[in-house]
């Protein structure tokens, strides 16, 4: 249990951290569009990735939440 | 296309008569007309939760936006679609956690119940009432747009929207919940296959991904970057959007309903996860339709953009199926919408089962009808608008998710700062007062300050009294 509690507290840093950086010239250097990837703009590429990890990241959150079984145990 | 639309139309609406005798159910109580019987499985639950959150919105809404303001687009919706997905699976834990065992009658119930307080409820009500009429307009506004375009002349706008409006109040009336989620099903699968189909078309008509953007890099280059030609898309903008969409399962009635009315907390989790690929899935393609219209459209109008591009740059069958996919879309979101009020104006409503029920079906009547009024009056960009109703409810999300989670007495006093902020962001809204202040948005200032309200809120907050078991003996 404790350490699905680590497991599920390093997911919400993760995913706090990718939100934040989202906002930063990381992924959205303002009017620039370069290098791209596969003629896909900078900004995009970037923010596909970081919208694809966060919803891996939202999977391996269903098996790490450390309440998720409490609903079926209780009933 | 007539003939194609005559076929995609009956084979939907037999779709949906099917849906709605299979719901409906002689004597069936208010919790099943109103909740579904809290039991929907994980297919029904993805689609539904995904045909209530993309809808017109997406449909056409998304490549207008990728058209107008560029590339940036993608983070304003998907990466906080993606973000919000995960969140649900924190907040969705937490609301079926505290709604376990009782009788759930709406976000404003609930949250009445948490704070011992019927303001909590009647404000939250009031700001949902507030952003989500004006968005359902809206959207029937876009049906019946392109209803128009399709069938010139046949009726006049209001008319198409009229339509929309009754088959809606017929269909929820007979169906109750269950129906709306079997109609989210069928929209949900239908939106996905139309728009997929529509966004290879406008894939093709570039011959890939890379001449796509050189191309459109070649008619305006700030498409292919934040902020855009517009200069919307600064990283402020989209923080607050980002804030905004979060806060849309918590602040948003027809989706904190369908957390709830999940079987399980697993069917909830995995419904989270499905949600978030959904989005990707859903969303990608209106990059292509946006950039084609660029390409060919970029100085026409909205209007004319969606007629070109879904209609007649198509082939006949591909036009019909997108006429009905956008027909399914708007219902099933303005449906779900509506009900939502009327499932919170029943949790703050008292007195017999029945008076309830009656109280409550004639409330939906009168949102549909206030929705069609909206429907011919507001004028706007479809996007913009759905983001000010995110954000206007989910200016309610510090005091909703302190109220579910915090195991202390808290005070009121958030109850009546939300309602100031609601104000404040009204006015904002109406030109009333300015909508920066220090150079922060208003709206990213209030859900600082709401935030910050509501720790306090929960840090002063009376701690429950443990009985010790020694006290007990003596």
């Amino acid at each position: 249990m404790k350490q699905k509690k680590l497991y599920w507290n390093i997911c919400c840093v993760t995913a706090l951290l990718l939100c934040v950086i989202t906002f930063t010239p990381l992924v959205i250097p303002q009017g620039v569009s370069n290098p791209k990837l596969g003629g896909v703009p900078y900004s995009l590429w970037t923010s596909f990735i970081i919208a694809v990890l966060l919803v891996v990241l939202t999977f391996i959150g269903t098996r790490v939440h450390p309440g998720m079984h409490k609903e079926e145990e209780e009933l | 296309m007539i003939f194609w639309v005559w076929v995609f139309g009956i084979i939907y609406a037999g779709l949906l008569v099917f849906a709605s005798l299979k719901s409906y159910k002689k004597g069936r109580t208010s919790e099943e007309f109103m909740m579904a019987g809290s039991n929907v499985g994980l297919t029904l639950g993805v689609l539904t939760f995904a045909a209530a959150l993309f809808s017109t919105f997406t449909f056409l809404g998304m490549p207008d936006f990728f058209r107008i303001n560029g590339v940036g687009a993608w983070i304003f919706l998907a990466v906080s679609d993606g973000a919000m997905v995960f969140f649900l699976l924190w907040f969705g834990y937490h609301i079926r956690m505290k709604v376990k065992g009782m009788e759930f009658r709406g976000v404003s119930g609930l949250i009445g119940r948490c704070y011992q307080n019927k303001w909590a409820g009647y404000v939250f009500f009031l700001s949902a009432f507030l952003f989500l009429i004006p968005y359902v307009g809206i959207q029937i506004q876009g049906i019946a747009i392109f209803m128009d375009a399709a069938f010139p002349g046949s009726l006049p706008t209001w008319g198409w929207s009229a339509g929309i409006v009754l088959i809606m109040l017929i269909y929820s009336e007979i169906g109750g919940l269950k129906a709306i989620i079997f109609s989210d099903a069928i929209q949900g699968l239908l939106l996905l296959a139309v728009i997929w189909i529509i966004g290879w078309y406008c894939l093709s008509h570039f011959g890939g991904i890379g001449p796509m953007f050189d191309r459109v890099g070649e008619i305006q280059e700030e498409l292919l970057s934040t902020p855009g030609p517009q200069g919307l898309l600064t990283p402020q903008f989209l923080l607050a959007s980002l804030i905004a969409i979060l806060m849309i399962p918590v602040t948003q009635p027809q989706f904190t309903t369908r957390i709830v009315v999940m079987k399980s907390m697993k069917t909830m989790q995995l419904m989270a996860v499905s949600l978030g690929a959904f989005a990707i899935l859903v969303i990608l393609p209106t990059i292509f339709i946006g950039m084609y219209g660029v390409d060919l459209y970029q100085e026409a109008g909205r209007d004319e953009f969606f007629a070109n591009a879904f209609l007649y740059d198509q082939p006949n069958a591909v036009a019909a199926l997108a006429i009905i996919g956008l027909i399914a879309a708007g219902l099933s979101t303005t449906n779900a919408q509506i009900f939502a009020l009327g499932s919170e104006l029943r949790g703050l409503l008292g007195g017999s089962e029945n008076s309830i029920m009656t109280r409550t079906k004639i409330g939906i009547f009168v949102f549909s009808v206030i929705a069609f009024f909206f429907s011919i009056i507001v004028i706007d960009q479809l996007v913009l608008l759905a983001r000010v109703s995110f954000a206007g409810t989910g200016i309610m999300g510090p005091m909703i998710i302190l109220g579910i989670l915090s195991n202390r007495k808290v005070s009121s006093a958030i109850i009546y700062i939300s309602l100031l902020g609601l104000v404040l962001f009204l006015m904002s809204l109406g030109g009333w007062i300015p909508s920066m202040y220090f150079g922060i948005r208003l709206d990213l200032l209030l859900f600082i300050i709401l935030g910050i309200v509501a720790l306090v809120s929960h840090l002063t907050g009376e701690k429950p009294q443990l009985i010790k078991e020694e006290s007990l003996k003596h």
